[in-house]
């Protein structure tokens, strides 16, 4: 009979770090990558040698960026394996660290997501299925539709849906690794450049590079190695899923993360209404309001007025992209996942400064790739 | 019209289905299983795996469901700013295509397809499916 994660030895968030999320840059992969595994592992205070296996999310960056990054940290002969999951790369390197070390076979393992913007292909234009007109609907306009379809079904004004923007910027403002950090008013959000439907350019995410990484480990390997346990944050979850055939073919990103949440609740044993964190794949601010009534943080149609109540700010029922979220934080693909990871474990353990949520002790983190996949974690204190 | 004047004569054809004859129809599939889908592949049934999939001609008639005008297009073949519509085919499947002629349109209104004249990658000039409000 199969098991989840928390059937397993228990594992651990012990270290996290960061390159600022950033516009494309002369920055190479390697420099961005560097910056966060080298901040991770002085968060965690151990040395690379005893990282025992690396997991490497990228989704733009051609193949086998891994070894060239790792070996100058000096090169360790562990197996470094690549994980490609689009928008959800990082998220997914972080569940087969934690599954590698839960498992017992390591008892440290390095999730690291990079990526640099450059065009790629998909896969999924090389079927031979033809489309009517797939190329003129970008991700901001799937997106654009939903949110045209959520306000008239709830009968919300685009005007609410764009405040999730304001708070992610505000949020964002607090953060010193986001691309944006600069706080906006509503008028200034509307009043962006036009991208599609009733999206502006400052209720999506920016294209961007940077890096995360997170260290995970044992209860054998905290002790082992001397590793502070009182910021060691507990995988209470870690849930994925994939995209089955459903009655509204639109509306999928929704129904798979309701489903994928459903399993990682059930695996930790917490209610969405318990969390105090959370990070989602906000990458257009609809995304936001769906994904929160789709895992039941707050029931259907009530994400506008929850927001506007200031139950999703920091300091609110449940501070909702603290870090400024997809949209803010920004999305450089390879990292985001893993950055979702560190913010939360930073909430966590109190060390977030002036974006800290007070007495956060259970967070979640999120993503949704095309395919579409859905990954969702629980960490908790 | 024959068919070397369609742009996509995988995916619709200039003559109507059983249910709408007047509206040209979208050429997709059906399972044993009771599954629709649109457009028409024979790989295998994205509900229960079964291969043996027959073409189903869809009716060109259904709701809107959604609408987004474009302002940002980066590919070549086509110019913003145009509409996208998102329509729920009365057959089942829910398809999205580019709205033809400015006329506004709300959710629920009925859409029916049309062939629009385009000019194809070659530059020559083709017959494209798109979806108008019906009047």
């Amino acid at each position: 009979m199969s098991k989840s994660l928390k059937e397993l030895r228990p594992v651990y968030v012990v270290g996290i770090g960061l390159h600022r999320y950033q516009f494309l840059s002369d920055t190479t992969y390697i420099d961005l990558a560097l910056t966060a595994v080298r901040a991770a592992l002085a968060d965690a205070d151990i040395e690379w040698p005893t990282v025992e296996s690396a997991y490497v999310g990228r989704a733009l960056l051609p193949m086998a960026c891994g070894r060239p990054i790792l070996r100058h940290l000096g090169a360790t002969g562990i197996p470094i394996a690549h994980i490609e999951n689009a928008s959800a790369s990082g998220s997914t390197a972080f569940r087969h660290a934690c599954i590698e070390v839960a498992s017992g076979m390591s008892d440290v393992s390095l999730a690291l997501g990079v990526d640099k913007p450059m065009a790629i292909a998909r896969s999924e234009g090389l079927t031979g299925i033809g489309n009517l007109a797939d190329d003129a609907i970008a991700p901001f306009t799937h997106f654009a539709l939903l949110a045209h379809q959520y306000a008239t079904q709830y009968g919300v004004r685009h005007e609410d849906i764009a405040l999730v923007a304001v708070k992610n910027h505000r949020n964002g403002a607090k953060n010193p690794f986001a691309q944006h950090q600069k706080e906006r008013t509503l008028d200034e959000i509307l009043g962006g450049k036009k991208i599609s439907g009733t999206f502006t350019s400052l209720q999506c995410t920016p294209v961007g590079e940077g890096a995360a990484a997170v260290i995970v480990a044992s209860e054998d390997g905290i002790k082992r190695l001397g590793i502070n346990a009182s910021r060691a944050m507990r995988v209470a979850a870690s849930a994925g899923r994939s995209q089955k055939v459903n009655i509204d073919a639109t509306r999928y990103d929704a129904v798979l993360t309701k489903q994928t949440a459903e399993v990682a609740f059930q695996e930790s044993g917490i209610s969405p209404r318990a969390l105090d964190i959370v990070e989602l794949h906000d990458a257009f601010t609809v995304e936001e309001v769906e994904y929160v009534e789709a895992m039941g943080i707050c029931g259907e149609g009530e994400a506008i007025s929850r927001l506007k109540d200031g139950e999703f700010d920091i300091g609110g029922r449940c501070a909702v992209s603290a870090s400024g979220g997809l949209i803010s934080m920004g999305h450089p693909i390879g990292p985001t996942g893993l950055g979702q990871i560190a913010e939360i474990a930073r909430q966590l353990r109190g060390e977030a400064g002036n974006r800290q949520h007070p007495g956060a002790r259970t967070g979640l983190a999120h993503m949704v790739g095309v395919g579409a996949v859905c990954y969702v974690h629980i960490l908790q204190k | 019209m024959t068919a070397p004047n369609l742009l996509k004569p995988a995916l619709y054809r200039a003559e109507g289905s059983v249910a709408d004859p007047d509206r040209p129809a979208l050429l997709g599939g059906a399972c044993e299983c009771g599954y629709v889908f649109f457009p028409l592949q024979t790989y295998g049934c994205e509900r229960c795996g079964r291969t043996s999939l027959a073409t189903r001609a869809l009716s060109g008639t259904g709701k809107l469901l959604a609408s987004a005008r474009v302002h940002l297009h980066g590919g070549k073949t086509r110019t913003a700013p145009f509409t996208i519509v998102s329509v729920m085919l009365d057959d089942g499947p829910i398809v999205r295509t580019v709205l033809a002629g400015d006329d506004a349109v709300h959710p629920g209104d009925r859409m029916v397809t049309m062939l629009v004249p385009v000019t194809n990658a070659e530059g020559a000039e083709r017959l494209d499916l798109r979806f108008a409000p019906q009047r």
